[in-house]
Order: C-alpha cells, then sequence, then structure tokens
C-alpha cells in the first residue's frame, strides 16, 4: 500500500490581549433616533468577522436588533482609541469596552422611562427594539424611548474605558502577570501519506478550543477553519526561501498557498469557559486556532508511516528523504 | 503603438472608448471603468481575484490583454447584483458566513458562479477542483464549500429560498446566535472599497525605489533626473525627513527609507510621486544610487559571533531581544528523571499572503492635518509614530483604517504609511500607493524562522520533570515585532503543563535578511510546535497514550504558570476530553500503530484527492490537443 494513514494530536494554550504589558480601550456608544445605535471605537473588520460580533454585542445590551447598530469608522482623529487589531484582542477588549458604554447609555435611557412610568428602574426591560416596564403594562418602541429621552433634554449615550490587569516580566526569570485571560485547545488530525511521492494531504482535523463565550459560533468556525489552514500551509508547502538576502519566492507560482483541493474538513468544537474578569465572559480565538494543528499533523505522519519531521514544512521531498532514511537504518540493523 | 478603439459591452452597456491594446484588462476595469468590485491579488494569474466573465467564460483579468476582449460580453462582479438583489450564489456566502476579510470573495463568487453554471450538479469534491484556481487566505475554504452548495441546492429546488434568509432571534438574545456577518453584502457584491479601489480628485501615483543589495552603505543619491520628468511631482528620500525618523513596534529602528545604509533587499530608499504610476516607475528608474557594498550576515547563529558586521550600532552583538523564563532548576531535574529526551526543531520563514497587497493614500486636509488611509493593523501607534517622525504635534496627524483585506499581523508595521505622508506634504496634492504582490513579498515581514534545541526530562508515569529550550530567531534587518514575538514565545514556550524546572531562552537576532515580524500566533507557534512534538515522542517511549501523558501534566483550576503568575480556571481538561471523544480517538500509544487504528475514515473525514480523476474526459481533451 503506497499510501497510509494515520492520526496525531497536540494540545495550546494562548494568551488573549496584549502580552506583558497594559492593554485598554475606549467606546462611546448612543441610543439613536428610531431605536437605533451608534458606536464609536477605534475597530475596524480585518475579516474576523469584529463588526458583526459588537453588533451582536450592542444589540444584546441595549435591546435594538444587529441590523440596526451602525459603527463608526476607526480613525484616530474621530473615534477613542481601541489600540491595535491584532494579539486576538478584539473581541475581548472592544467587545467588552463597547458593552460597558452601551450599559451607560442604556443606563440613561433607563433612567428616563423609569421616571416617565413611574416604577423603579431595575424594571426597565429593553429587548429587540423594545422597551418596557416589567409588570406593568407599558411597552414602546425604543425608537419612542429615544424620542421621549430627549423631549426630558436627555440623549441617552455612554462612554467607557476597559482596561487589563497585567504586567511586564521580570528581566531575570520571566516572571509576571502578562495576560488576565487564558484559552486551551487541543487538536487531532487525520493524514494520508503517500510513500511514492511522499505527499502528505490532510483529511480532517477535529478542533477543541476554549473562547470564553461564543458571540457568533460560525465566526468562531471560520476562525478556527481559516487558523487551521494557514497552519497547514506552514507545515506542508509555505516557504519563503532566501539566498544571499534575495528571495527566490516572490510571486505565488514559486509560494505555494493552500488551495480548495489541499484542505481538510474542519471538526470544530467549541467550549465556553467564561472569562471571568470582563463584563461579556468572551476570550478570543483567532491566533490559537493554528497552534496545535502542526504538531498534530507531524505527528499523524509519525502515526501514518513512521518518520518524525522536525524541520517544516514537511514537503514530499523531505518526507521521502526521511522514509528513506527510515529504511536505511532499518536494513543495516537488520544487516546486523 | 497606436491606441485601440475598443467597443465591449459591460455589465449589459455598451462601452467605446480608446485603450492601450497592451492595458490589461483588469485595469482598463478597475481604472477607466471604475469597475474595482474584481481585485489584483498577485497580477500573474496565480490567485483568480481578477476573475471576470468574458463571452461567458471565466477569464482572470490580469493575464487578459483589453484588446483581445475586443466586442466581448463581459461580466464583472458588479454584475451579478445589477438590480441592487443579491444573486442566489451572493446570498448562500452571506448566509453561510463564506467571507471574511473579503478580498477573494469577488473572484471566488466569479469562479463559483462559472462552476455551478458548468455543473449545476456537482458535487463538493467537484466544487473543490473548479475552485482550484482561486486562492483564499482568510476561511479556509470550508464555509466557502458549504455556501456553493447551498446555493446548489436552492437553485435545484432542494432547499427552499428560505434557507438562505436570516433566522430571528427571539426577544433579543443575540449572543451566541449565527447572525448573518453585517459586511457580507459589501464584500459579496463588491461594493466594500479597499485603499487601492479608493480615489481622490487631483490624486498622484506613488512608486518606491527599493535596494538590490542586502547590506550597503549609500554614498549618495541623485534624484535630479527623476524629478526633471514630466509628470513627476514630488521625489522623496530620507533627507526629508523632517522629525526624527524612525519606527517600529517596539524599538524605532527602522528609518522611513533608508539612511545612510541599507540593510536587505527591498528596503524602500527612495519614492516618487507623479501623475500615473508608470511615469512614478520611469522616474524610480532615474534615481541614481551610488553604493559601497558591506559584508552581510544572513544566518542568526552567525550574527551572535564576534567580529561579524554590526546592523544596529544599540544592538553591538545583533541580538534584538532575549528573553529569559527560569523556574526551579533545570539540571537538577533532568538528574531526577528517568527519561530524557532531546531534539531539535526548525522552522521557516513565511509570508503572511493577505490576498489585498499594502495600499494607501494621504493628503493634507484644509486644516494642515497630514491623513493616511490604509489597511493598517495598528493606527494609534502609527500616529504616535509619524507625528514624531514628520514632527508635528498628534492632533495634526490622522490615520483611518481602511478595511482591510487580510492582516494575520502582517500590517502592523509602518512600513510604507510614512512615505505617503511625507510624499502628500511635498506636493501638497492626494496620492496612493498600491504595492505589486511581489513588492508585499519582498518588502514587508515574514513569520520569524526558528532553530529550537528542546530538552525535556520526564517520570515513568509521564510527569515532566524537567524542560529546557533555547530557541534562536532570525529577526531579519530590523526590529518590527521581534521583541514581542520572543515574549509570547518563551511564554508559551512549555505548554499549559504544570512543570517544576523550566529554564526558556528566546532569543531574536538582526540578520540582512528580509525582516520578521508580528504573524498570527506570534513565536507560540513555534514554540508550541517542538513541545508538543517532543510530548508524542515521549509518550512512544513511555507506552503512553498522548491524551494521557497530557492529561497527567495538565493546568487544571488554580495552576501556577511558568511566569509564576496563578490561573483561575484552566479548560485543557476540557478541551481534551472535547477532541478525543469527537474524533472518536482510539486509545494507544503513538507509536506508528496507524495501520491498525480502526478510528479512520470516519464519515467527518474528507476524501483523499487524486488529482485530475474527477476531470478525466476534460484531460484527455486537452492533452490530445
Ligand atoms: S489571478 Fe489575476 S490578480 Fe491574481
Ligand atoms: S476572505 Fe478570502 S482572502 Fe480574505
Amino acid at each position: 500500500m503506497a499510501r497510509k494513514r494515520g492520526r496525531g494530536m497536540a494540545a495550546c494554550w494562548y494568551g488573549i490581549a496584549r502580552t506583558a504589558t497594559v492593554d485598554r480601550a475606549g467606546a462611546w456608544a448612543e441610543i439613536d433616533d428610531g431605536g437605533s445605535a451608534k458606536i464609536v471605537t477605534g475597530v475596524t473588520e480585518i475579516g474576523e468577522g469584529i463588526l458583526t460580533v459588537l453588533a451582536q454585542i450592542v444589540a444584546h445590551e441595549l435591546g435594538v436588533k444587529p441590523a440596526d447598530v451602525v459603527i463608526g469608522d476607526n480613525d484616530t482623529a474621530r473615534s477613542p482609541e481601541a489600540a491595535h487589531a491584532g494579539a486576538s484582542r478584539q473581541t475581548y477588549m472592544i467587545g467588552n469596552v463597547v458593552a460597558l458604554a452601551c450599559r451607560e447609555a442604556r443606563a440613561r435611557l433607563a433612567g428616563v422611562m423609569a421616571e416617565v412610568w413611574d416604577v423603579e428602574v431595575d424594571l426597565i426591560r429593553t429587548g429587540n427594539g423594545e422597551c418596557w416596564a416589567e409588570n406593568t403594562n407599558h411597552r414602546i418602541t425604543m425608537g419612542e424611548a429615544v424620542d421621549t429621552c430627549k423631549k426630558r433634554g436627555v440623549v441617552p449615550v455612554g462612554s467607557a474605558s476597559f482596561g487589563t490587569d497585567t504586567t511586564g516580566l521580570d528581566p531575570s526569570d520571566g516572571a509576571g502577570r502578562p495576560w488576565q485571560a487564558y484559552v486551551f485547545g487541543c487538536q487531532v488530525a487525520e493524514v494520508e501519506v503517500d510513500t511514492i511521492t511522499g505527499e502528505v494531504q490532510v483529511l480532517a482535523v477535529w478542533a477543541a478550543h476554549d473562547v470564553g463565550r461564543a458571540v457568533n459560533p460560525k465566526g468562531v468556525e471560520g476562525q478556527i477553519e481559516g487558523g487551521i489552514v494557514q497552519a497547514l500551509g506552514q507545515g506542508l508547502m509555505e516557504d519563503y526561501k532566501l539566498r544571499d538576502g534575495h528571495t527566490s519566492t516572490s510571486g505565488f507560482a514559486k509560494y505555494i498557498l493552500p488551495t480548495s483541493l489541499d484542505v481538510p474538513r474542519v471538526n470544530s468544537i467549541i467550549i465556553e469557559d467564561p472569562d471571568p474578569i470582563g463584563p461579556l465572559g468572551v476570550k478570543g480565538i483567532g491566533e490559537p486556532a493554528m497552534v496545535p494543528t502542526i504538531p498534530a499533523i507531524m505527528n499523524a505522519i509519525y502515526d501514518a508511516v513512521g518518520v518524525r519531521i522536525t524541520s517544516l514544512p514537511a514537503t514530499p521531498e523531505r518526507v521521502l528523504g526521511a522514509l528513506r532514511e527510515k529504511q536505511r537504518l532499518t536494513s543495516l540493523q537488520a544487516a546486523e | 503603438m497606436p491606441d485601440l478603439q475598443f467597443q465591449a459591452t459591460v455589465n449589459g452597456r455598451k462601452v467605446a472608448r480608446s485603450a492601450k491594446p497592451h492595458q490589461r484588462l483588469l485595469d482598463f476595469l478597475r481604472d477607466d471603468l471604475q469597475l474595482t468590485g474584481n481585485k489584483e491579488g498577485c497580477g500573474a494569474g496565480e490567485c483568480g481575484t481578477c476573475s471576470v466573465f468574458v463571452d461567458g467564460v471565466l477569464m482572470k483579468s490580469c493575464l487578459m490583454p483589453v484588446a483581445k476582449a475586443q466586442g466581448a460580453q463581459i461580466e464583472t462582479i458588479e454584475a451579478l447584483a445589477r438590480t441592487g438583489e443579491l444573486s442566489v450564489l451572493q446570498k448562500a456566502f452571506y448566509k453561510a458566513g463564506a467571507s471574511q476579510c473579503g478580498y477573494c470573495i469577488p473572484g471566488m463568487v466569479m469562479a463559483a458562479t462559472a462552476a455551478i453554471r458548468a455543473n449545476p450538479f456537482a458535487g463538493r469534491e467537484e466544487i473543490k477542483e473548479r475552485l482550484g484556481g482561486n486562492i483564499c487566505r482568510c476561511t479556509g475554504y470550508q464555509k466557502i464549500f458549504d455556501a456553493v452548495e447551498m446555493a446548489r441546492d436552492v437553485q435545484n429546488g432542494k432547499l427552499p429560498a428560505s434557507a438562505l434568509s436570516e433566522i430571528e432571534a427571539e426577544q433579543g438574545d443575540f449572543i451566541g446566535r449565527n447572525v448573518r456577518r453585517i459586511d457580507a453584502p459589501s464584500k459579496v457584491s463588491g461594493a466594500l472599497k479597499y485603499a487601492g479601489d479608493m480615489t481622490m480628485p487631483h490624486m498622484l501615483h506613488v512608486q518606491v525605489l527599493r535596494s538590490p543589495h542586502a547590506h550597503a552603505r549609500i554614498v549618495s543619491i541623485d534624484t535630479s533626473a527623476a524629478e526633471k520628468l514630466e509628470g513627476v511631482e514630488g521625489v522623496i528620500s530620507s533627507a526629508d525627513v523632517p522629525g526624527e525618523d524612525g519606527f517600529g513596534v517596539f524599538v524605532n529602528d527602522q528609518p522611513i527609507m533608508a539612511r545612510g545604509k541599507v540593510r536587505y533587499v527591498g528596503e524602500a530608499i527612495a519614492a516618487v510621486a507623479a501623475e500615473d504610476a508608470l511615469t512614478a516607475m520611469r522616474a524610480v528608474e532615474k534615481i541614481k544610487v551610488v553604493y559601497e557594498q558591506l559584508p552581510a550576515i544572513f544566518d542568526p547563529d552567525d550574527a551572535m559571533h564576534d567580529g561579524v558586521p554590526v546592523l544596529h550600532d544599540y544592538a553591538p552583538d545583533n541580538v534584538t531581544k532575549h528573553i529569559p523564563i527560569r523556574v526551579g532548576d533545570v539540571e537538577k531535574g533532568f538528574a531526577e528523571s528517568d527519561l530524557v529526551l532531546e531534539e531539535t526543531y526548525a522552522t521557516q520563514a513565511i509570508e503572511h499572503a493577505y490576498l489585498e497587497p499594502e495600499a494607501g493614500l494621504a493628503y493634507v486636509d484644509p486644516d494642515g492635518v497630514v491623513t493616511v488611509v490604509s489597511p493598517s493593523q495598528n493606527i494609534t501607534h502609527h500616529r504616535h509614530m509619524l507625528a514624531r517622525i514628520i514632527a508635528k504635534p498628534i492632533a495634526k496627524v490622522r490615520f483611518i483604517m481602511s478595511p482591510v483585506g487580510g492582516g494575520f499581523g502582517g500590517k502592523e508595521d509602518m512600513i510604507y504609511q510614512g512615505m505617503l505622508a511625507l510624499l502628500a506634504m511635498k506636493t501638497r496634492r492626494p496620492v496612493r500607493l498600491v504595492f505589486t504582490r511581489e513588492e508585499s513579498i519582498i518588502s514587508t515581514a515574514k513569520r520569524h524562522p526558528s532553530r529550537t534545541t528542546l530538552r525535556m526530562g520526564l517520570m515513568r508515569d509521564g510527569r515532566i520533570r524537567a524542560l529546557e529550550m533555547k530557541m534562536i530567531s532570525d529577526g531579519g534587518a530590523y526590529g518590527l515585532s521581534t521583541e514581542g514575538v520572543m515574549r509570547k514565545a518563551a511564554i508559551l514556550a512549555a505548554g499549559p503543563y504544570v512543570i517544576p524546572n523550566v529554564k526558556i531562552d528566546t532569543i531574536g537576532v538582526y540578520t540582512n535578511n528580509t525582516p520578521s515580524g508580528a504573524f498570527r500566533s506570534f513565536g507560540a507557534l513555534q514554540t508550541e510546535f517542538a513541545t508538543e512534538s517532543m510530548l508524542d515522542v515521549a509518550a512512544e517511549r513511555l507506552g503512553l497514550d498522548p491524551f494521557e501523558i497530557r492529561r497527567v501534566n495538565a493546568m487544571r483550576d488554580g495552576a501556577t504558570t511558568h511566569t509564576k503568575q496563578k490561573l483561575g480556571s484552566v479548560s485543557l481538561m476540557r478541551a481534551l476530553d472535547a477532541a478525543e471523544k469527537a474524533s472518536a480517538w482510539e486509545k494507544g500509544a503513538p507509536n506508528s500503530r496507524g495501520g491498525n487504528r480502526n478510528d479512520l475514515n470516519r464519515d467527518d473525514v474528507r476524501p483523499p484527492v487524486s488529482l485530475g480523476a474527477r476531470f478525466e474526459t476534460a484531460d484527455k481533451q486537452e492533452a490530445a490537443e
């Protein structure tokens, strides 16, 4: 049999948000005319789905619909600082700060409505575009609630800042508190190795990751699937080659990327171990998703054909070379 | 060559214009007709972002001279939702969550449209082959396949059209629901404008002169011939930087353009703004630079020896950053261990390959605010640095983050925004720079390549007694994120395991290679690869199942990390259990038992590919031709 199957696994851990430094983010929120929401924070979509995540958080916090949430552009002259788009920090830092800003705006609105309806403020509810008072017949649309606030001279706005309680590392032994939220994960890979060509196909990956709380499960899956395929690229094919500082891989003809034919079936399992510090319990997934993939694949190659690839990528040539070396050693042993 | 009187039908409308015969169809569509929905990802036929229909046939418009489309019916992504309503396939992309950064999506939608036109009953494996010419760097393709299958089934009546609409949430609880991505309609329709799609009135085009040498002293730069060229409005080099020149994520060691020295191939030296990109390119060729080549260093181990060239004066040993972590006494731990393993692991440099090459615009607004629009992942920090570099108060510098067509850490560096700002200031006109794919690959950061030596001491029951790791990593010519990458690599190196004796050193080193920088999973990928690979060896040697050896060592609630931080809840055991259960893992030591396993090839595993098998007839025809 030229094609051999095997399975391998690996685990991972990762820290969410900036490392060994204080992270922070700010946001402004306004419950706007017609019961829509206007959110301004220093964030732009880099593809991970943050705008949708924020719209869901805002909808949840304010009681409006995600489609009625408007998120302002990220602009250093027009929006509060939310620092950078990276470090798996967007849902954690910006999601949490937007939730806090929304709570302040909502409290303004609730305060007015409690006065108007003459009920305790904690009986005021908002949800799905409506505002009502528990145990009463008072129920109006969010648009009407905003209108009521404005007629009383109140614009329902809020702002918030969210920072982390973290420290740098001791320069001699590394002691410190680099993150306040950690995530853990584990992946299993199933591969098929062609012992004639050395080609490795990753047929499936089962990926279990803690994300704290999944705001949009499909978005989390998308991050896991994309992360795994990027890791697969590094594990099996991608190689930025340099010789005396000059690259021979300056285009996609030479720099090989995973295509639709290379990708495994990814089976994601989302674990929710809520973060106790932030208001939402969310953590992050962008980076951790790709950490266990490569060792899981390399361990699966060993399971399939008995060679350990310790130097990436596991190209067909490298796998064949390892197989030949293994054969040589076995025949040497047999000869002894 | 005389201009071509070009006539065609584009998205159902007659178009008659003069065009350059060798102009690419892509440029004609994007620049002349301002149909920017289809993107340029590579300009070489390799990525598919530029795919359009020419007389109903899917074509890569970056490879097609406009003359070849004379008289043709051309359809771009804008054609699909012309009535304002998304096509079934676009709706399916929306519903399935098939778009992330969105940059590949217009081309992907075109290719998928072609696929189900060609075979309305195509199965998943055939769909994969038919999309094989389109690269997506974000999604891992799975949700794209889901979308195409969904559209196929709706078209064939196997699914109701309502399968494509949003499920309404009850009682406004929107957290935990698969709300459709709010940015998807703009991405599947090609309406979203990335920086390279944006234009401004009176805008100039920028091109950059880059270093052909890995290490050289710049003796002189003569821009006079370039400046004289008609259509050139401004030429800049490091001499035009008014403030304190230098950017970086942790150390500001990189000048906007090479200052006195070049340190890697592809480093920016000068930039030109001209009426059009071609003129700017010609002017770049006229800039004369005299170099005196310097000895260069390409290997990070060599770089740390005495007497080798020094890249930056502040780091005479060429070490960018060394992060140590110490717990207990590793030598004692190894002495106490029943099994000590040692291995070297190596990882290579890789390219982010976001489908959107770098692009940006800059202008000086009526209030004198220098404004840069670009897909920067860190406008906050870029504003601080640029203000210092151009010697302006922070309030006079403004960064706007345009939609990012994939970042993965690669767009955290302020690698070109400074040149844009300087040219906007110098010419008092808006300027735009769009990188080619080649430029993007040679001049921007890579993932840190690494060489790691790892020693692990274990007890017979699988408990790790000691772990010692040293990772040497090539940071290339400038610091960028190297310091942070070394830090994260070190903190996470030993994995989520309780280990009484730990010694970790991660060392980032300067060389004359392309700089390394931030890349999704930031150093942890390199170190955890080593640790997780070795744990498999350990499990084999000790006759333990790989899940078991991890459980034996797993951090639990309240564990203390290797940086002596006390954790709260630790979800590792849950993750191990979940992955083991979902994959129906058959227990056993990892001793290459693949052939004897009974857990393989379940129905949540895709079939292996044998290339070409499904298109035998088509292949044969091609071979016969
Ligand atoms: S294939 Fe045309 S731009 Fe990549
Ligand atoms: S969504 Fe495909 S490249 Fe980003």
